[in-house]
This record gives C-alpha cells, sequence and structure tokens, in this order.
C-alpha cells in the first residue's frame, strides 16, 4: 500500500483514506505496523547508517532482523520522504538520505524526534485534561478531574474509562516536565495548569536558533507551535546528524546545570558491546567542522578526564551531585589552551605529554589572505613572521595528530615542519610522498 | 525527555484538527491537508481514522468535538531553559527579544558547559551597533519583500553601491558570518553582512528583475581509502552536502555535488584527507590537487 499511496495526488490519498475509515479492519491490519516508535535508540543507528555512509546494502544490516530493517527503512521513508534514496547495485539496492543543507532550512531529522508513540488512552486524556485545565486559574482535585473526564467521555458510543491511578500518574509526568503544577491544600493535592509564558513574536529567532544551537530540535517544538511562516534563513557548512543523538545532549547538559554524576552505555569504536560507564560530565566540545560532538567527563575509574562521543552514548541517566565538578571543570578549563581538538591531557609515563608542533609556510608578495587564514583558523598557538614571505607557526598541544589534516591544507607552501613526536612528522612527509605518487607527480621542473 | 509524545508530529496535527472543527470546518479535504502538513507520510492512513473511528476519544463520528477550547499547552520547563539558553547567546541582539518571563529560569546551558572549538576566530562583530542595525534592516527588507540600498566595502577595499533585493540570510557556523543573498543587482549577488557601511531600505525605483541564473553545481568523485578511520571521517566532513557513496573493491568512491564557487575551499578540505582521499574527478579539479602537490615539491620537505 505504500508503495502505491507515493504515487498518488493528494486527492487520490483522501480517497483511500475514506476507504479505510469505512473498512475499519484494513486500519487494524494496517496498525501492525507503526510509522510511530516507543524507543529512539534502536533507530538512531539505522539513520546514521543511512545517512554517513549509505553503501551498504540490506544483507549487511546483520545486526537486527530484515523484518526490522524492512521497518525502519520504511519509517525513515514516512518521517523524511524526498531525502530518502537508493541506488541499486550488484550486492542489492542500498539506501541512503542525502540532504543539501545548503537547501534545506530546517533539519529534517528533528522529524524523527517527533514520532513517539503513544496509546489511545495517552492521546485521549491530554487533550482533555488541558482542557478541563483551561487556564491556569482552575485548580482541581484529582477526583474533580476524573469526573471531568466522565463527562468527555459520555459523548461517545464505546467507552473508555480512567481510573484514579492512570490521571494521577499522568498528572505526575506532567508536573515534572513543568506543564502542570502541583499544589497541597491541607491534604489534598490540587492540580493547575502551568501559567503561560508571554512570548513576543519569536519565529526569526527560532527559525535560526533552532538550527545552531545545541538541541535545537527544542527550538523546532517551539516552531511547531507558531503561526507558518517561511524562514529568512539559510545555512553553509551546516552539519545535521547531531540532531538524532539531542535526547543524550540534553540529559548531559541537564547532568552539567545540577553538577551531577552519571552512568550512561558507551560503544567504543573497538567493541561490539557498549559497556556501562560512570562519568562526572565537564563540557560538550562541538565540531563546526565534522558535526561531530564529545563529551569531555572525569572518569573516576581511571582518575582522568576523558572524551566521549556523544553519538556511542546511550540511556544516561542521573545520579548524585559531584562535589567535586567545580574542581575539575577548572581542571579542564586550564587543559585548554594545549587542545587542539578534544584530547585532553594524556599521562605518558607518568609524565604529561606535551608535543611541541612547528611548521614553515612562504607566502607570494599578494598572499596576505595566506597569513589571515593561519590566524583565522589557529585555534592554539601562535604566527611568527620570520620575513615579509616567510611565517612560522608554533603550538604545544596534547595531541599533533589533531592537527595534521590542518597543517595538511598549506600543502603547496610548506617549507619545514618539526614535531616532537616523530612518528606523526615522519608520517607526514610520508604522506606527502604518497600523495606525489598518487596523483602521479614525479620530478618537477623549478 | 525530548523525546515525548507531547512535542509529537500527531499531538500537534490532532491539536490542529480539534482547532478545525471547532471553528465548524470539519471538511475531509481540509483535515486531510492538516495531516499532510503537520504529520508524516504514511500519517494518512492512521491519524484521521483513529479519530473517526472515535478509537481516541476526541471527534465523534458526526464531526463534533466535546472539547470546548482550541488546545494549547503551557511551555514545558526544557522548553523555558532551551529558550533562556537562547537568550544568553550574544548573537540575540539581533533580533531585539526580550522575553521578562524568563528572567527566573535556568538556561539549559551556559558558554561554560559547551564549545564550540574549530569556528574560526574572525566571526562578525554581532554585538556592534552598526552591525546590528544593517542586519535588522535586511531581515525587516525580506520580511516586507522591500529593496535596500547599501553601501559596503570589497574584499579589495573598494568602496561599492548597491541596489538589491535581500533574499535571505545565509549563516556559516564554521565561519561564524552572516551573509546576505540578493537579487535584483547584476554584479552582487552574496553580500557579508560585516562588509556593509550603510544600510537603507530603498523606496526609490524598483530594483531592476534579474532572471535568476541557476547556480553552477559540479559533482566531484573522491576515492577514500579506509584507513586511519578515513572513511568515517571523510563521511562525516562532507556531510552537509548532496551526496552518494559507492563501494569498489577494497575502497569507497564518494560522489559530492557542489557548489563551484566554493571549489578553493573544497581542494583544501580533500587535501586535508592526506593520501587516503583522492580527487578522481572532474579532471580540472584533480588538476588543482596536482598543481598544489608540484609546488609543494618545489618546496621541498
Amino acid at each position: 500500500m505504500y508503495v502505491l499511496l507515493k504515487k498518488f495526488s493528494d486527492v487520490e490519498m483522501l480517497k483511500i483514506l475514506w476507504y479505510n475509515v469505512e473498512n475499519t479492519e484494513e486500519v487494524n491490519t494496517v496498525a501492525a505496523y507503526s510509522e510511530l516508535i516507543k524507543n529512539f535508540e534502536k533507530i538512531r543507528n539505522y539513520m546514521r547508517e543511512f545517512y554517513i555512509y549509505g553503501f551498504k546494502s540490506r544483507d549487511e544490516y546483520d545486526r537486527k532482523s530484515a523484518r526490522s530493517y524492512d521497518d525502519e527503512k520504511r519509517r525513515m521513508e514516512s518521517w523524511l520522504g524526498d531525502y530518502m534514496n537508493f541506488v541499486r547495485t550488484p550486492d542489492g539496492k542500498n539506501v541512503f538520505i542525502s540532504i543539501d543543507s545548503r537547501v534545506s532550512k530546517h533539519n529534517p531529522f528533528y522529524r524523527a524526534l517527533k514520532a513517539k508513540s503513544f496509546t489511545d488512552r495517552d492521546i485521549t486524556l491530554h487533550f482533555i485534561l488541558f482542557d478541563i485545565l483551561s487556564s491556569s486559574d482552575i485548580s482541581l482535585t484529582l477526583p474533580e478531574i476524573i469526573a471531568g473526564t466522565e463527562k468527555y467521555l459520555s459523548r461517545f458510543e464505546c467507552q473508555m474509562e480512567f481510573d484514579e491511578s492512570t490521571v494521577r500518574k499522568k498528572l505526575k509526568e506532567y508536573a515534572s516536565l513543568g506543564i502542570i503544577i502541583l499544589e497541597k491544600d491541607g491534604k489534598k493535592a490540587r492540580y493547575r495548569r502551568a501559567e503561560e509564558v508571554e512570548l513576543p513574536d519569536i519565529t526569526d529567532l527560532l527559525n535560526f536558533y533552532s538550527e545552531v544551537l545545541p538541541c535545537g530540535v527544542i527550538g523546532s517544538f517551539l516552531l511547531d507551535k507558531q503561526e507558518e511562516s517561511e524562514s529568512n534563513f539559510t545555512f553553509k557548512h551546516h552539519y545535521m546528524t547531531s540532531a538524532i543523538d539531542s535526547n543524550v545532549l540534553c540529559a548531559l547538559f541537564l547532568a552539567m546545570r545540577e553538577k551531577r554524576i552519571i552512568t550512561a552505555y558507551n560503544l567504543s569504536r573497538h567493541a561490539e558491546e557498549a559497556t556501562k560507564v560512570r562519568l562526572i560530565p565537564l563540557r560538550i566540545l562541538i565540531s563546526v567542522q565534522n558535526g561531530r560532538q564529545h563529551l569531555l567527563a572525569y572518569q573516576p575509574e581511571y582518575n582522568t578526564i576523558k572524551t566521549f562521543r556523544v553519538d556511542y552514548l546511550s540511556e544516561v541517566t542521573l545520579e548524585e551531585v559531584s562535589p567535586r565538578f567545580d574542581e575539575l571543570r577548572q581542571e579542564l578549563h586550564d587543559m585548554e589552551p594545549m587542545m587542539w581538538g578534544v584530547t585532553a591531557k594524556k599521562k605518558l609515563h607518568g609524565e604529561h605529554n606535551i608535543q611541541n608542533v612547528e611548521f614553515t609556510i612562504k607566502i607570494g608578495d599578494d598572499e596576505e589572505y595566506i597569513i589571515r587564514r593561519l590566524e583565522r583558523e589557529k585555534r592554539v598557538g601562535q604566527v611568527i613572521k620570520v620575513d615579509d614571505n616567510t611565517y612560522r607557526f608554533v603550538a604545544k598541544v596534547y595531541d599533533t595528530s589533531e592537527m595534521i589534516p590542518w597543517i595538511r591544507t598549506f600543502i603547496c607552501r610548506i617549507t619545514n615542519l618539526e614535531f616532537s613526536n616523530k612518528n606523526f612528522e615522519n608520517q607526514f612527509k610520508s604522506d606527502v610522498e604518497e600523495m606525489y605518487r598518487i596523483y602521479g607527480i614525479e620530478e618537477v621542473e623549478v | 525527555m525530548i523525546f515525548n509524545e507531547i512535542y509529537s508530529a500527531y499531538y500537534n496535527a490532532v491539536a490542529k484538527i480539534i482547532a478545525k472543527v471547532l471553528e465548524g470546518k470539519c471538511d475531509d479535504r481540509e483535515l486531510g491537508k492538516i495531516v499532510a502538513r503537520y504529520a508524516f507520510g504514511e500519517s494518512v492512513i492512521t491519524l484521521l481514522p483513529s479519530l473517526k473511528s472515535e478509537k481516541w476519544k476526541l471527534i465523534t463520528k458526526d464531526m463534533k468535538t466535546p472539547i470546548k477550547k482550541k488546545p494549547t499547552m503551557p511551555l514545558t520547563d526544557i522548553q523555558k531553559m532551551w529558550l533562556k539558553a537562547v537568550l544568553e547567546d550574544p548573537r540575540i541582539k539581533l533580533f531585539d527579544v526580550q522575553i521578562p518571563a524568563l528572567s527566573d529560569v535556568e538556561p539549559l546551558f551556559t558558554p561554560e558547559d559547551y564549545r564550540v572549538y574549530d569556528k574560526y576566530s574572525d566571526g562578525d562583530p554581532v554585538e556592534d551597533e552598526e552591525y546590528i542595525k544593517h542586519f535588522r534592516t535586511i531581515l525587516c527588507a525580506i520580511k516586507n519583500g522591500r529593496n535596500v540600498k547599501i553601501e559596503m566595502t570589497s574584499r579589495k577595499g573598494k568602496e561599492i553601491y548597491v541596489r538589491c533585493k535581500p533574499i535571505c540570510i545565509e549563516y556559516s557556523e564554521k565561519d561564524d558570518k552572516f551573509r546576505v543573498i540578493t537579487t535584483g543587482c547584476p554584479f552582487v549577488k552574496t553580500i557579508n553582512v560585516a562588509r556593509i557601511t550603510k544600510c537603507n531600505l530603498y523606496s526609490g525605483d524598483d530594483v531592476r528583475e534579474v532572471e535568476t541564473v541557476d547556480e553552477s553545481y559540479e559533482t566531484l568523485t573522491l576515492k577514500v581509502r579506509d584507513e586511519r578511520n578515513a572513511l568515517e571521517r571523510c563521511m562525516l566532513h562532507f556531510a552537509h552536502f548532496e551526496k552518494r557513496a559507492e563501494r569498489v573493491g577494497e575502497d569507497y568512491l564518494v560522489h559530492i555535488k557542489f557548489n563551484k564557487d566554493d571549489e578553493p575551499e573544497m581542494v583544501i578540505r580533500v587535501l586535508s584527507f592526506g593520501p587516503m582521499v583522492e580527487a578522481v574527478a572532474p579532471q580540472d579539479f584533480r588538476e588543482k590537487i596536482i598543481d598544489k602537490l608540484k609546488k609543494q615539491k618545489i618546496c621541498g620537505l
């Protein structure tokens, strides 16, 4: 049915819809598969695989059953529509997600975070509760609310009943989200809706910040409530994958707000199974050159500050408050002048391993812009003028390897290169030799 | 936390449908459009039937609803905290927004909690009064379909005067810069907001309609050798482009659609991967890499 639907016009789709309404059995059959999901973790990996790689065939997704693959793929097609593509190869059909971020004004991955499943009772109770508690001036007890719901439900042929425990549980859940206020009136608990926040027109603000700030999906939730209007912003160099890690990231921010320890599952690159880790989260490092997000956290087990990829973390649970949070964050702060990327201080034979990096470039008489590039792109270190056409960059860092991709961007003008870590220096030089070979460069006439 | 049904597309669509029914507009086509607009591709199969069959007891079979008021929901704590974090961002001054009701709310994060560690350090002066004025004038022009008169300093230091129609504002997170995409001026299409020295709404003779020239795109093909995690690094690095990957023997071919104007940037991005990533096509792109390598060979190492 799905394949057919994609080919139909709006009018034809509505005809199919009404066929479904009149044939409830059909509805139920279709409902065995749902485009909504209970657990986001399950689909997170598929989305990453389809978006980042996209060259695997169905058979290679062996971690889950073939049925699971088909269902997850179908869900993504439903959420992401035209962004889903496929190509036929001798190995089979490869599905991939392709998005030009300069064209798409809103991150399409946010739609996945709006696909949480619910029960018939959840949705019914939600709208009735907020209609009963339609203003923050209305404050009711649990029996009064239950009596209210019964009036609403009496309008329907087939009854649905909500017992005290169900309604109390839902109100408690909403109180934890901050949308319901629980007040004590003597021994009685009274419930009212939270005060409305008076918002000015924030559409432009939301269109911009929902794409550039961490946990931007929250801005997208707010945009959903605004009057529809076209965004006036587009984005260049815009990495979207982090959207699918929003739940984890939000938990990490809340932990840092409250200076709490967390437990989480961490999937290391070299391990098959995720392992449980206990951490004190200290800071999130975000890259706008590859879209990765890293957590820098103290790991008591190893008595060290370590780096964790946010996309490898799952099931974050907030634990007790850590009295060491401020001290550890200061320690991290002190490390930052020697961090080019995300690698924090490492000890080598008990000593802090600080590495010297130095390279010299030559520029032409009209190539001042290269020096401006050095200045604006360097994150640590210094640019030293040797003469009008020669400049040297020097830095002390924890991990030379993090700088190498950047240094390579100056290929065509590097006249000297010295790293205290000779392995990396030799590798850099042999890589350049390898590039000469790949591109067929032999002797060059000066 | 964030993954909660109260934020879901279905709840949003149902809220809109109830509001329509309350207005007495329960035309099938109208409701179908709401589902198509606010929910997903396949929602049409389940959402309206669930309401019409009274599975969800919110709309009766005769298309009435016991709900009395247009559905609304207060902001959740996490929404307030995120908005508060927005209000503490330096770029907020561009938007002239104050929300006094959030004065007692803790932000979800502060600059102490996260750092973008690889953006360039010469970002736009977003807190400068003149810059803010220019930004707001342009945004106002876009929203109202107005033209603007802009005076600016070119990259080469030349004073330029432009009359144009701004279409949208493009932001680069890597450069931390805003650019105005314009039409109506045959020789300027993109203007860096930071280069503007004067900007006013323009009510004089209408700006000439200039036929939009399609942007020129090219497809770059890279051969990736999966050593030192190069495949993942490469796919992530180029993730924001329209792209396709395929496996060829031990290696991978990645086809990336890019704007021809960005070619110099693309060349150095490819170089940054060293020998693990080879530009295979187009040939003139490959030649540019070869040219840089030849120059490097002359420099020695």
